[in-house]
């Protein structure tokens, strides 16, 4: 396996753009990524484009118009870690050699999406799905039995949601750049009990653009090549096989295989991108990541380790509740984020001396899995 | 006249003997699936024996939802039943004012309309409190 470079960063605004259509969003990346790695549109071998509502041949749909045609494209699918799977694409297209140069790309436009404005469900015609089961019940159950076994409060879930909003307020691509308080947060329109409205992600439109290379070509194109150290993704196990759903055995293997392959552990870590769709999933993943102790992610928290200036910054950017979470963006645009802090270009929320940082992606409800996909990408200067 | 339809064919009996989901057992390494499995998801053996599972059951947690779901307008309550042969379920709740869900909780199975369509009445499991 060769060494694989992240050379260029892109995203475009994120927000709610019912009349731009995701391929607009999509060249808005993609040009600011190319703009931002120095290569020109030609020299890109290969394309993994991820995006889930609704369409076909969504890369070649953007690509053709930047002028990148005529090289091997492919389309990937995998609910909210769609984006960590383009990625993790390209990365095995340079690191197996068949390729020099690749472009990942996500994208979604849920204004225009035939979700727009509901619930996400599971997948198609499943059971649980069709008993009720939506996103915000699932993590809202996952939250009572927090409550329950580490005496989180309310409260503190809505730190998270005050925390990641405070980041948010510190980066211009961001769809909420407002500041909210705990009571803010308890206020606002109750969506599964204990969930708030502010403790849930928006509903976004955005897309993001990442540039690999071979590493040992990266000084072509700039001085300041960030490394892929480690890589993983996974499908859930069977729920069966998951006794407490406080403790995600997925999340805690692929994090494993991603340090494992890096050859680091979660004390290396700088800085942390992770996937906080809902508000009190964020101490789940302290945990499953290593950050903290099973059990300790509430205290942990309650130290303000994860915020900007404490021990390791988690969501900087504001993660999917500030910044917005368009489904298959995501998992690209936190690699991009982690790429900032690597290169000290991450503005006003800078984490100071970033050497290794990790971005973490989950996706999909499936009746009998734990969930459907988690990918993990660490990333060093 | 309306149509009475089960939401899966399959996973509930309704009788004189009451309500009770439908299950089976791996013979081999005495894994309980619900809904049936046609082998054993846990050690792959193909044998299983069909079980009845317990009426009864403890919250292991729980939500109301306060935005519509697919079928259900709110407020609606939904959760996870443990039951005593080791099986965790999926499943609409009734609320009762009078009895709060509390985790751990007692509830039991009951057979009802889940929900309409057309001139179909779709009926499923649901717990309630005891």
């Amino acid at each position: 396996m060769r060494p694989v470079a992240v050379i260029g960063v892109g995203q475009s605004v994120f927000g709610k753009f019912p009349n731009k259509t995701a391929e607009e969003l999509g060249r808005e990346a993609v040009s600011a990524a190319i703009a931002d790695s120095g290569i020109k549109p030609s020299d890109i071998q290969v394309a993994y484009t991820s995006r889930l509502y609704d369409v076909w041949v969504t890369g070649q749909c953007i690509l053709k118009d930047v002028g990148i045609r005529g090289i091997e494209m492919v389309n990937v699918e995998n609910a909210c870690c769609g984006g960590a799977t383009a990625f993790r694409g390209v990365w095995k297209e340079i690191a197996d050699a068949r390729y020099d140069v690749g472009i990942a790309i996500g994208i979604e436009s849920m204004s225009t999406s035939p979700i727009a404005g509901k619930l996400i469900p599971p997948a198609k015609d499943d059971l649980e799905g069709q008993l009720g089961l939506t996103m915000p019940a699932l993590f809202a159950i996952f939250a009572r039995r927090q409550m329950e076994q580490y005496r989180t409060t309310i409260e503190d879930f809505a730190m998270v949601s005050v925390k990641n909003h405070h980041h948010g307020c510190m980066n211009p691509f961001a769809q909420y750049k407002k500041e909210f308080s705990v009571q803010d947060v308890l206020n606002s329109r109750m969506i599964c009990d204990p969930i708030t409205l502010l403790m849930c992600c928006p509903n976004t439109d955005g897309a993001a653009a990442v540039i690999l290379c071979s590493y040992n070509i990266a000084r072509r194109y700039t001085t300041k090549p960030i490394r892929v150290l480690g890589s993983s993704l996974l499908s859930g196990d069977y729920r069966f096989l998951q006794e407490d759903m406080t403790i995600s055995p997925l999340g805690s293997l692929a994090a494993k295989k991603a340090y494992d392959m890096a050859g680091i552990g979660p004390e290396d870590l700088d800085v942390v991108e992770l996937h906080d769709a809902f508000a009190n999933e964020e101490m789940i993943r302290y945990e499953e990541l290593g950050l903290c102790k099973v059990g300790e992610g509430t205290r942990f928290l309650r130290e303000k380790s994860t915020w900007i200036g404490g021990k390791i910054p988690v969501n900087p950017s504001g993660g999917l509740l500030a910044l917005g979470h368009p489904l298959s963006a995501s998992g690209i645009r936190n690699i991009a984020e982690i790429v900032l802090h690597l290169r000290g270009e991450a503005g006003e929320r800078q984490t100071p001396n970033a050497k290794v940082g990790l971005a973490h992606m989950l996706g999909g409800a499936v009746a009998g899995l734990e969930a459907g996909a988690c990918g993990i990408h660490i990333l060093a200067r | 006249m309306t149509e009475i339809i089960p939401i899966k064919e399959g996973i509930f009996v309704n009788d004189n003997k009451g309500a009770r989901l439908l299950a089976n057992k791996c013979e081999k390494c005495g894994y309980i699936f619900f809904p049936k499995a046609t082998f054993c998801l846990n050690c792959y053996a193909d044998h299983l024996e069909d079980v009845e599972l317990s009426q009864k059951g403890r919250l292991y947690s729980y939500t109301t939802g306060y935005m519509p779901s697919m079928h259900f307008t709110p407020p609606y309550a939904i959760g996870y039943i443990d039951l005593p042969e080791g099986v965790r379920i999926f499943t609409p709740l009734i609320i009762d004012e009078n009895k709060p869900f509390n985790i751990g909780m007692e509830l039991e199975l009951i057979i009802e309309e889940l929900w309409q369509e057309d001139d179909k009445r779709i009926i499923g499991y649901k717990f309630k409190p005891v």
